[in-house]
């Protein structure tokens, strides 16, 4: 599928509390802009995929969210839904339709609306017994603890990576949390669930992201700055891995063996990545990332963090956007949001975020926690 | 020969001190006493399991029989021995019954296990007894009331204490009482209840049994009783001429609070734990009458405890902060998280899953994997697995300690745990003190109440760290 697939426009909304906005308004935004961006007229897009994981409150568990909100009719609309990987599979799956030659131009819009909801935005789903008492945090946390106890890191090395995202963030100007935040406020936030405080975990967001993909070969029609789909991949392992006795929670397959398959088919190697957005939900996360997507070695990210090779200044900036911990987090949205990212930076739109000379970017979702795993390669055309 | 094979006890880890109650009424007090509180996590049925669960674990055989005792069951209608049996993995024939109605139900179900043996109809029987009665706050019972559990295996074989006989006593005498209506017990507490009530009826039920054995008081090594005063525990053993220095055993009430339906198993279980073989011992329990058994140990009585011994219990404890915290506990404020509603369809599919602690074994790779799965988790083999129970000691592999989700105290501990001989679980853990959630620390499985829904209760097992 290298260089088969091409994006020729991005969209994004503001990303924060949008208590004055509904689902479908974050939809309409996202997808105009994106239309906008690629110069396209909506009765050009031949199908489209909607990345969400709780659909707006007139929609149901199907596309029709999507295709209401934008009087899309008529059309091929699939929904997907896949933990927090939600965003990056739809792009992935609009990159195989395109690439399978069925469709030629194909909308991704991934959108949610968490604050509409009760719960913190995500009601629990799953056994009324089994596993109960689990939480977004507690969960990422149980690998956080079991990374820190082996690899002997402090919750100071976490920190470090909170305040480069918010540095990040806080030049961004569509991010939630558009603030620099300091070590010691990290570390003195109250606890969520040990070892994260509160600067340790990504916001409840609500917002959306589109892009428009079509065949390479049409890309100029569009635009001359088109950036080409180098590579996906897609892996899922036990979904419950707290039931697996074979892992040994220092990081996720599911995200090695994606990588694996996105590095294989780009024909690169991780080194040849210039930035990444990859999924920092909570700080810990972007350690065990980076060693998961090949960056680093295993146990060596907190390094990484500490000598401040990921910052915007460093040889392998992360998360230039201000990532999940910043930018948000609205589930659907966050994975289409990191295209977005990947195409402005590739195309120099970033202003002050401005990741130099980027020929290659990387985007990753992870959830589950660690069961699902999606990365998209991105890049300019050689 | 029927007597006791085995024995056991649980406290809960939790106590409240009367000076504490008093403080937090204005009132003063020199009582330096305390009574022990089940955790909110905790009802007379869990602390019956624990007792259960400690016993059958020590027999090389499942009981026939399993008999529940309790005045403060958390069902009206469930029967509860069914539902212990059913934790503790025994077969399906198992003949269950619950008593109740007053303390001297548990001493009762002991006689009545007996009477099943001689019967012919089981060889062993085992008598699990847990109370948690709740007391009105501000009212005399407050202080008095504790919560405990014991549990007692009745069998012909490796008998530690021979049953030799009983005796009963019945007739209507108020002392404490609980409505239907009315979620706390109350009581006539004081000297008429004491002199015209319980040293009457248990003296007269001991009598008849010395003198149906040709036994004088000297003869007697200890008396094991239930005693809600024990005050009056004193003047009964005056009145049979016991030395109560000397032939009364520990007063269960004085240690923590009195036990209920557990309470003369426990005081029985504390002189086993010291008693020398070919001893005589009394064991009472008075209740609406009285109820007395007379025993004599055997040369294995050293042998007849299963987990720890009375005086563990005393020193394993950790004391409530506040007044607050023990009321929360007890559930007089709404607290616990809504829970989903578990129909009897998905119950009955995973009994053995989440209520047997059953998993699959692999018999290609010898892989143990929870919750029960068709496909091997390592070698990916399908349909070659068996059922197995799993252990409940384990270690924790990683964890957390979490503040956001809906609980009735933050931190909920949550961890990973392995298990002895296999398995991997992902758990709530309970009863634990500062530092104890930790990478490797062991851990026992316990079975708790995990939440309400649709106006039922859900259990389900939990981790406490060893102690």
């Amino acid at each position: 599928m290298r260089d088969k697939v091409a994006v020729i426009g991005v969209g994004c909304t503001q990303f924060g509390d949008l208590f004055e906005k509904s689902y479908e308004e974050l939809i309409c935004d996202a997808a105009f802009e994106a239309y906008a961006d690629a110069k396209i007229d909506p009765k050009d897009i031949q199908a489209a995929y909607l990345g969400t994981y709780l659909p707006g409150p007139g929609g149901g568990k199907s596309a029709t969210s999507l295709g209401d909100a934008l009087r899309l009719y008529d059309r091929p609309i699939s929904r997907v839904e896949n933990y927090c990987a939600t965003g990056t599979d739809a792009f992935r799956n609009a990159c195989l339709a395109v690439a399978s030659g069925t469709y030629d131009i194909v909308l991704v819009v991934g959108a949610e609306k968490l604050k509409d909801r009760p719960g913190r935005g995500l009601p629990r789903f799953g056994h009324p017994l089994l596993a109960k008492g689990n939480s977004a945090p507690g969960l990422f946390a149980l690998a956080a603890n079991r990374y820190m106890h082996t690899f002997k890191i402090g919750r100071d090395v976490l920190a470090k990576v909170a305040v480069k995202n918010h540095y990040n963030g806080a030049r961004n100007p569509r991010a939630h949390l558009r603030m620099e935040i300091t070590e010691e406020k990290v570390l003195r936030a109250p606890i969520i669930a040990w070892p994260f405080g509160l600067f340790d975990c990504c916001p409840t967001t609500d917002g959306a992201a589109a892009a428009i993909v079509c065949r390479a070969d049409w890309a100029k029609r569009f635009r001359d700055d088109f950036v080409l789909v180098k590579g996906v991949g897609l892996a899922v392992t036990a979904g419950r891995p707290y039931f697996d006795p074979t892992f040994d929670y220092l990081g996720f397959r599911s995200t090695q063996q994606a990588a694996r398959q996105a590095y294989e088919m780009a024909g690169i190697a991780p080194r040849d990545v210039d930035f990444a957005e990859v999924h920092d939900c909570f700080t810990w996360t972007e350690l065990s990332n980076m060693e998961d997507l090949g960056f680093c070695a295993k146990g060596e990210a907190g390094y990484w963090v500490k000598e401040g090779r990921t910052w915007l200044s460093g040889d392998l900036p992360i998360n230039p956007s201000g990532g999940l911990k910043s930018f948000g987090h609205p589930i659907g949205a966050s994975g289409v949001r990191m295209i977005y990212e990947c195409v402005m930076q590739l195309q120099g739109r970033c202003g002050e975020r401005q990741v130099k000379n980027a020929e290659i970017g990387l985007a990753h979702n992870v959830g589950g926690p660690g069961a699902v795993s999606c990365v998209v390669i991105l890049g300019l055309p050689s | 020969m029927v007597g006791i094979a085995k024995h056991s006890a649980y406290v809960p880890r939790l106590r409240m001190s009367r000076t504490e109650i008093a403080r937090a009424w204005g009132r003063a007090s020199s009582d330096e006493g305390e009574v022990a509180v089940a955790k909110y996590d905790e009802d007379a049925f869990t602390l019956a399991v624990e007792a259960a669960l400690t016993c059958i674990e020590s027999m090389p055989q499942p009981p026939g029989a399993l008999l529940f005792a309790s005045t403060s069951a958390p069902y009206f209608e469930k029967q509860l021995s069914a539902f212990v049996a059913t934790v503790c993995d025994l077969p399906r024939k198992t003949l269950c019954c619950d008593f109740g109605g007053s303390a001297r139900a548990g001493l009762q179900a002991l006689v009545a296990a007996d009477a099943m043996i001689k019967s012919g109809r089981v060889d062993s029987c085992l008598v699990a007894a847990g109370d948690s009665r709740p007391a009105l706050p501000e009212s005399e019972g407050e202080g008095v009331l504790g919560d405990a559990a014991a549990a007692f295996v009745v069998a012909r074989d490796q008998v530690v204490a021979e049953l030799v006989g009983s005796a009963s006593v019945s007739e209507e005498f108020t002392y404490f009482w609980r409505t239907a209506a009315s979620p706390f017990v109350s009581g006539y507490l004081g000297k008429f209840s004491q002199t015209h009530g319980y040293v009457r009826d248990m003296a007269e039920a001991i009598n008849a049994l010395l003198a149906e054995a040709g036994l004088k008081p000297k003869d007697i090594a200890k008396l094991a009783c239930h005693a809600p005063e024990p005050r009056a525990a004193v003047d009964l053993a005056r009145k049979l001429g016991l030395d109560p220095k000397e032939q009364l055993g520990p007063l269960v009430t004085s240690a923590i609070g009195s036990a209920g339906t557990a309470e003369c198993l426990l005081a029985l279980g504390a002189v086993l734990d010291e008693a020398e073989p070919g001893q005589w011992i009394l064991a009472a329990a008075f209740g609406e009458g009285a109820d007395a058994i007379l025993l004599r140990t055997t040369a294995l009585v050293a042998e007849g405890r299963a987990g720890n011994p009375w005086k563990h219990w005393l020193d394993a404890k950790q004391h409530l902060p506040s007044y607050q915290k023990y009321l929360k506990y007890r559930g007089m404020f709404r607290d616990n998280e809504g829970g989903e509603v578990i129909t009897n369809v998905l119950e009955h599919k995973e009994l053995a899953q989440n209520v047997r602690l059953h998993g699959s074994r692999c018999k290609s790779c010898g892989m143990v994997q929870y919750p029960m799965a068709q496909v091997c988790i390592s070698c990916r083999m399908a349909g070659n697995t068996e059922e197995v129970r799993l252990s409940r000691a384990g270690t924790i592999f990683t964890y957390t300690m979490d503040y956001l989700i809906p609980n009735v105290e933050h931190p909920l501990p949550m961890a990973v745990v392995d298990l002895e001989g296999g398995g991997r679980l992902y758990l709530q853990v309970t009863d634990f003190a500062e530092g104890e959630v930790d990478v490797g620390r062991p851990v026992t499985l316990t079975f708790r109440r995990l939440h309400e829904g649709g106006g039922n209760y859900n259990y389900f097992w939990k981790a406490r760290p060893v102690r």
